[in-house]
């Protein structure tokens, strides 16, 4: 009897297990890629109605310290440090490129682009995935593989679109590849997410040497992302004699955890 | 609890999980609210209602991840699963058990949604990551699995024996 019992759930468990291997597997086709995006995007308007109940109750908690003047003005002046910050590192790249060169690649620099404005509805469930989710989809121009930056640099990339909500995929996520390069020394290499500071890794050159300040900005490689877009501050550089790369950790010019409005480019698709 | 409340109650999980639980992250991890609820589940009404909750809650997950929908259901069946044999195999009575259980069990979520994603070509974080991403979630949800208790027990005790 005990053992009839017992055996139920792992009956029920294994039936749902193979249920939902077979739901993962049914969604994963090219042909599911609409109905789950319509699914995705019937639960954006509940995360938009708790991210707006989560600012009211912020609000109301900063009456009785009048922490929201003061966090206002601090917000203010973040963006303001932050626009002057990418303001810095792409005069300091306009210095190393040349000019005729992005002109025959008939380039536009980052604010030439045409874009819309989305607010963050939600984030990623878990460590594994650090994307968020928008409140911009397919009905507003949003496709998967759009850049999304912020007035301080680039977020990240569409990676799906519903038609009134979009996942984006952000540098943080632990499976984020970006190509960058320094603004002052030019160095190459690959920036990556994860648990922490972003992480690049430098494919030194003769003469060029890495330091701790410089800006990093997208290198076009790959046709993943425009060229000149501002990723990070170089925080630090580990050499290492031993290996062919040297390795930096960036701050990033975004924290994830306080992203409300992004842009999304829409005039730019990933080659 | 019915049927009705539970799904409500996993709505309203899922929904903090992803709006409100990731401005609390340290070293990568933030509270998974699904998960701590369904050991909760398990642990105080048994294996069978924390599979349904895991189901659930974990479909309600998909909906606001990347990629295809059940990887986050699987994982949280396999942590419900672990945590329902664990709490018919020990007492039940004290706080250490479900602690360890929480910790296991995330680490079996973490696992399995990652090998999932593997299985299914999707790209996986390197294992030394994981590995610490799975450390600091283990080491958050042990901390909120006791207040989880607390608040569940009180709805065993109204329900019929």
């Amino acid at each position: 009897m005990e053992r009839r019992t017992q055996a139920r759930p792992t009956g029920l468990f294994l039936t749902l297990c193979a249920a939902m291997l077979l739901l993962a597997m049914v969604s994963q086709q090219p042909w599911a890629a609409g109905p789950r995006s319509y699914a995705k995007g019937a639960i954006a308007p509940l995360e938009t109605a708790m991210m707006t109940a989560s600012d009211r109750i912020g609000s109301f908690t900063a009456v009785f310290g009048d922490n929201a003047n003061l966090r206002a003005q601090n917000q203010r002046l973040q963006e303001q440090n932050a626009a002057l910050q990418r303001q810095i590192a792409e005069l300091q790249a306009a210095g190393q490129d040349n000019v005729a060169l992005r002109q025959a690649l008939s380039f536009q620099q980052s604010y030439g682009h045409s874009m819309v404005a989305a607010e963050v509805i939600g984030r990623g469930p878990d460590g594994f995935s650090l994307t968020v989710e928008v409140d911009r989809g397919t009905a507003d121009g949003v496709r998967p593989g759009m850049v999304v930056v912020s007035g301080a640099g680039l977020v990240g990339r569409v990676l799906e679109a519903a038609p009134h909500a979009a996942i984006v995929q952000t540098l943080a996520d632990p499976q984020s590849r970006v190509n960058g390069y320094l603004a002052k020394s030019g160095v190459e290499g690959t920036v990556t997410g994860g648990s922490g500071d972003l992480q690049m890794q430098l494919n030194p050159r003769f003469g060029a040497a890495p330091a701790a300040g410089d800006w990093v900005l997208t290198s076009g490689v790959g046709g993943g992302y425009p060229r000149g877009l501002v990723i990070a501050k170089v925080a630090s550089v580990f050499y290492n004699d031993a290996s062919t790369v040297d390795r930096a950790t960036l701050s990033w010019v975004n924290d994830p955890a306080s992203l409300t409005v992004v842009l999304v480019v829409t005039d730019f698709t990933a080659s | 609890m019915t049927w009705i409340a539970g799904t409500a109650l996993m709505l309203l999980a899922s929904l903090v999980q992803v709006t409100w639980a990731p401005k609390l992250t340290v070293l990568g991890a933030f509270p998974n609210l699904v998960l701590v609820i369904v050991v909760a589940v398990a642990w105080t009404k048994g294996q069978r209602p924390s599979l349904t909750f895991a189901c659930i809650g974990g479909l309600l997950l998909d909906l606001t991840s990347p990629g295809p929908l059940g990887p986050h259901a699987l994982a949280l069946l396999a942590g419900a699963y672990l945590t329902g044999f664990w709490v018919r195999n020990v007492d039940p009575a004290g706080w250490v058990q479900p602690v360890i259980a929480t910790a296991v069990s995330t680490a079996v979520y973490s696992a399995v949604l990652v090998g999932l994603d593997d299985l299914l070509n999707l790209p996986v974080p390197p294992p030394a990551l994981a590995v610490e991403l799975a450390v600091a979630a283990a080491a958050y949800n042990c901390l909120l699995v006791l207040p989880a208790l607390l608040a569940s027990r009180p709805v065993k005790r109204e329900a019929p024996a």
